[in-house]
């Protein structure tokens, strides 16, 4: 894996990579500790310290926000700018308009934020953003939308590569629910009332909300993993073939699945029904993909053993692989009618969150940074205790909330013996305390891991900077004699 | 003759001809792109396009469609 | 055709893209918007006056539906627990809907009526001095902060924009007559929204503060109304069976 030395960095913008990579680090620092506190304010109540921007209420969708579309997409944007300009041998298309997408999503993430401590929200799930906000995003990513498309068009190599269609439906995909599900009559600058009401507005809110899991969370992921994973290997992908079926299966399965989110609701059942038979059938390509993952690996599995980044990699295609079967199986009815509403689907959706999306994350940028910085790793044993720190860290969250999530589905439909309630709600409540601890410890662990791997990050650049200054130094000098 | 036809008219069978028309485009994709050793051998070169930018590319120009070379290095 | 075609041409996997995404949103929402029986037909349900959708905009405000449904389920530790299961009728002029996803805290789709107007402002304020496992955060500030009224008829006209029965027009009041009676159709009559709020405050008082009308006044006349527009009684269970 040679690095052909200065020419890359002359040959592919890599400054926009840079900066979307450095902030991807910050939110994920930001948003994560974010989520501690929650899940402490949900242990601890007292920490809600009777102060209106730190309550559970106002906080929890900046968690969500830094975490999705700060960490996430920043880290989407970084490795598609990459990858698209590797893949297809050109140049990013548009530098100022890259540019804009990266000072625009960081602004909009920002503020998107600051809004929320301040009770400005529009009250829908992951889509929290209120109207003027909405339409800043659109602009960015209509932006991105040119930028990659316009690269794609400039292309040296005759074909698309894989990870550039799941880019590319990702971005498509989100453009379209992003619309759809924020449309809304606005009242002022700050408040504005969604457009649907009741079952409407809560399916099309699902079908968005799905499909930003569905899109943003694992199409685009999948797209990181088709490049990063056969790169760190040295070998291609397992089948090029599986990687089409599991392209057109997976963006058409996923966006019938949303109306699980809302089973034995208002919800009219033939909605649910199709949602739940769709969402098992996913299962397929969900697998299909995990499989073409972990078997570019087959016959170097040793790599496992002297790649901390390749462990990164495949461990994220294992917990991909695991909330994959989680989640058709949450889907059934019978069993979302104990999980929804529970902690079962907070654990589920950190299980991919931190497990898949975040791990594939840090394992592309450990490949990252020495491409961009032309540094090796400061060290390659703290790559090692991010890992270990990660994986308890995620082990601890998920077993938690299954059993805080099971536990208190049990417990509210059981019966005593004459047919009455045998607990009450508060009494789950209480219940749930003990693996509320465990979670927030587990979220611990979790964002030490990323303080470490922050730490590694920041002695690597520093070590990049001085040498470059070294380089510098001498040129001078030698300048000087001349 | 096309009693079987008004079969496709009736709307109560929106349901299985969906259904019929999903699972036979599946099949369809599954067959062509499963079956036929020169596609086969055509459509697995297309995954060595990300190992290939690292080396300087002198032979990509004389790369046409279809006949992508499979590349040396380790893989089937 | 082959594959090749697609993925040598941005153009062509870009619409085709489009195509394949757009199947499962189209089949499963818009016919959410045309089939007759997708809301139940059901006497009772009726917009928001003016004070409880102040009240609701403050339960969205501190993202209350984070840890709190407003949608019960037909099983029968619900039935028990919270009542009867929801109806789409029920939220039929909520924009947006509020359902949530999680119950931190439990369902409030029917909490109008169960707990006096006391209890509320007391529970929050401080939510352990009445139930002391509780870990819901305390609000004490929606008691010291005054209501902001000024924009409500605003915000009722941007609920008209959607659909919702909000009045301007004579025709329209009358209408509201007919399918609220009397006393409802003021309180939806956007010219006389202030007034409305006002007269709601004074006569049920519901923060226990005569003479004041905070934001505590108002999320407690919306948390006191939630799930109680419908009487069930009027129905026998078959009826919302056959909308299912």
């Amino acid at each position: 894996m040679a690095q052909s030395s200065a020419l890359p960095a002359e040959q592919y913008n890599y400054d926009i990579v840079r900066k979307f990579t450095i902030m991807a680090m910050v939110w994920a620092v930001l948003g994560m500790s974010v989520g501690v506190y929650i899940a402490s304010e949900l242990a601890w109540p007292f920490l809600n310290f009777d102060i209106p921007q730190l309550t559970f209420g106002r906080l929890r969708p900046v968690h969500t926000t830094l975490v999705i579309f700060g960490f996430g997409g920043s880290a989407l944007f970084a490795t598609s700018y990459y990858v698209v300009q590797r893949t297809c041998q050109a140049r990013l298309a548009f530098p100022w308009v890259a540019e804009f997408t990266f000072w625009g999503w960081t602004g909009g993430v920002a503020l998107g934020a600051l809004s929320y401590v301040s009770g400005i929200t529009q009250g829908r799930e992951y889509a929290e953003f209120e109207w003027p906000l909405d339409i800043a995003i659109t602009l960015v990513w209509v932006s991105y939308f040119a930028v990659y498309v316009e690269t794609i068009r400039r292309r040296s190599q005759p074909h698309i590569y894989v990870a550039n269609w799941f880019y590319l439906a990702f971005i498509v995909a989100v453009a379209l629910l992003h619309i759809f599900n924020n449309l809304a009559v606005p009242i002022s600058l700050t408040k504005s009332y969604s457009l649907f009401s009741g079952v409407q507005d809560a399916m099309t809110q699902w079908w968005y909300g799905h499909n930003a899991v569905g899109f943003f969370l694992t199409a685009a992921f999948l797209g990181m993993m088709y490049y990063f994973v056969p790169k760190q290997a040295g070998r291609p992908v397992y089948s090029y073939r599986l990687s089409i079926i599991h392209f057109w299966a997976l963006i058409f399965l996923y966006m019938w699945a949303g109306g699980h989110h809302l089973h034995w609701t208002s919800l009219p059942d033939w909605v649910s029904t199709l949602a739940a038979t769709f969402s098992i059938i996913l299962l397929m390509p969900s697998w299909g993909g995990m499989i073409n993952g972990i078997m570019t690996l087959s016959g170097a599995w040793d790599k496992l053993r002297s790649d901390p980044i390749m462990l990164f990699l495949i461990t994220s295609l294992s917990f991909y692989g695991m909330s994959t079967f989680e989640g058709p199986l949450m889907s059934l009815k019978s069993v979302n009618a104990l999980s929804h509403y529970t902690d079962w689907t907070i654990g589920h959706v950190h299980s991919g969150a931190l497990g898949w999306v975040a791990l594939v994350s840090f394992g592309s940028f450990y490949h990252l940074i020495p491409r961009l910085w032309e540094k090796k790793m400061y060290s390659q044993t703290l790559i090692y205790v991010h890992f270990w720190l990660a994986t308890i860290g995620i082990v601890l969250y998920i077993t938690s909330m299954w059993v805080a999530g099971i536990g208190q589905g049990l417990m509210l439909r059981s019966f005593d013996d004459y047919g009455n309630l045998a607990y009450t709600f508060i009494e789950t409540v209480e219940f749930m305390h003990t693996p509320y601890v465990w979670r927030a410890l587990g979220g611990a662990f979790f964002v030490s891991g990323v303080l470490v791997m922050v730490y590694n990050m920041a002695m690597t650049l520093r070590a990049a900077r001085r040498e470059q200054a070294d380089v510098e130094a001498k040129l001078a000098a030698k300048l000087a004699k001349a | 003759m096309s009693d079987w036809l008004l079969w496709f008219t009736s709307m109560e069978n929106s349901k299985p001809l969906a259904l019929l028309l999903f699972f036979g485009a599946f099949c369809g994709v599954l067959l062509y792109v499963f079956t036929g050793k020169h596609r086969t051998r055509r459509l697995e070169s297309y995954k060595y396009i990300p190992l290939d930018d690292d080396e300087p590319q002198p032979s990509r120009t004389a790369r046409a469609e279809g006949s992508h070379p499979i590349p040396q290095g380790d893989g089937q | 055709m082959r594959h090749e075609h697609i993925e040598t041409n941005s153009g062509l996997m870009l619409l085709l893209i489009l195509v394949v995404i757009s199947i499962g949103g189209l089949v499963e929402i818009v016919p959410l918007f045309y089939i007759n029986e997708t809301i139940e037909k059901v006497d009772g349900v009726r917009p928001y006056t003016p004070l409880e959708l102040r009240g609701r905009d403050i339960y969205v405000r501190e993202g209350c539906y984070l840890c709190h449904s407003q949608q019960i389920r037909p099983f029968r530790d619900e039935w028990l627990r919270y009542g009867h299961y929801s109806l789409a009728a029920e939220s039929q002029y909520d924009h947006p809907f509020q359902w949530g996803s999680k119950r931190t805290g439990p369902d409030l789709a029917r909490l109008g009526g169960k707990y006096s107007n006391q209890w509320h402002v007391q529970h929050l304020k401080a939510p352990r001095s009445v139930v002391p496992q509780s870990i819901m955060p305390n609000y004490p500030w929606l008691l010291n902060t005054e209501l902001d009224t000024s924009d409500v008829a605003d915000r009722m006209r941007a609920l008209r924009a959607t659909g919702v029965p909000y009045s301007v027009t004579q025709a329209e009041y009358e209408a509201n007559v007919k399918k609220f009676g009397e006393a409802v159709a003021v309180q939806l009559d956007i010219s006389k929204a202030r007034d409305s709020l006002f007269n709601q405050a004074r006569e049920r008082d519901f923060d226990g503060l005569p003479g004041q009308i905070t934001e505590m006044e108002a999320l407690v006349a919306y948390l006191q109304v939630l799930g109680t527009m419908v009487d069930f009684t009027k129905y026998d269970e078959g009826y919302f069976a056959t909308f299912r």
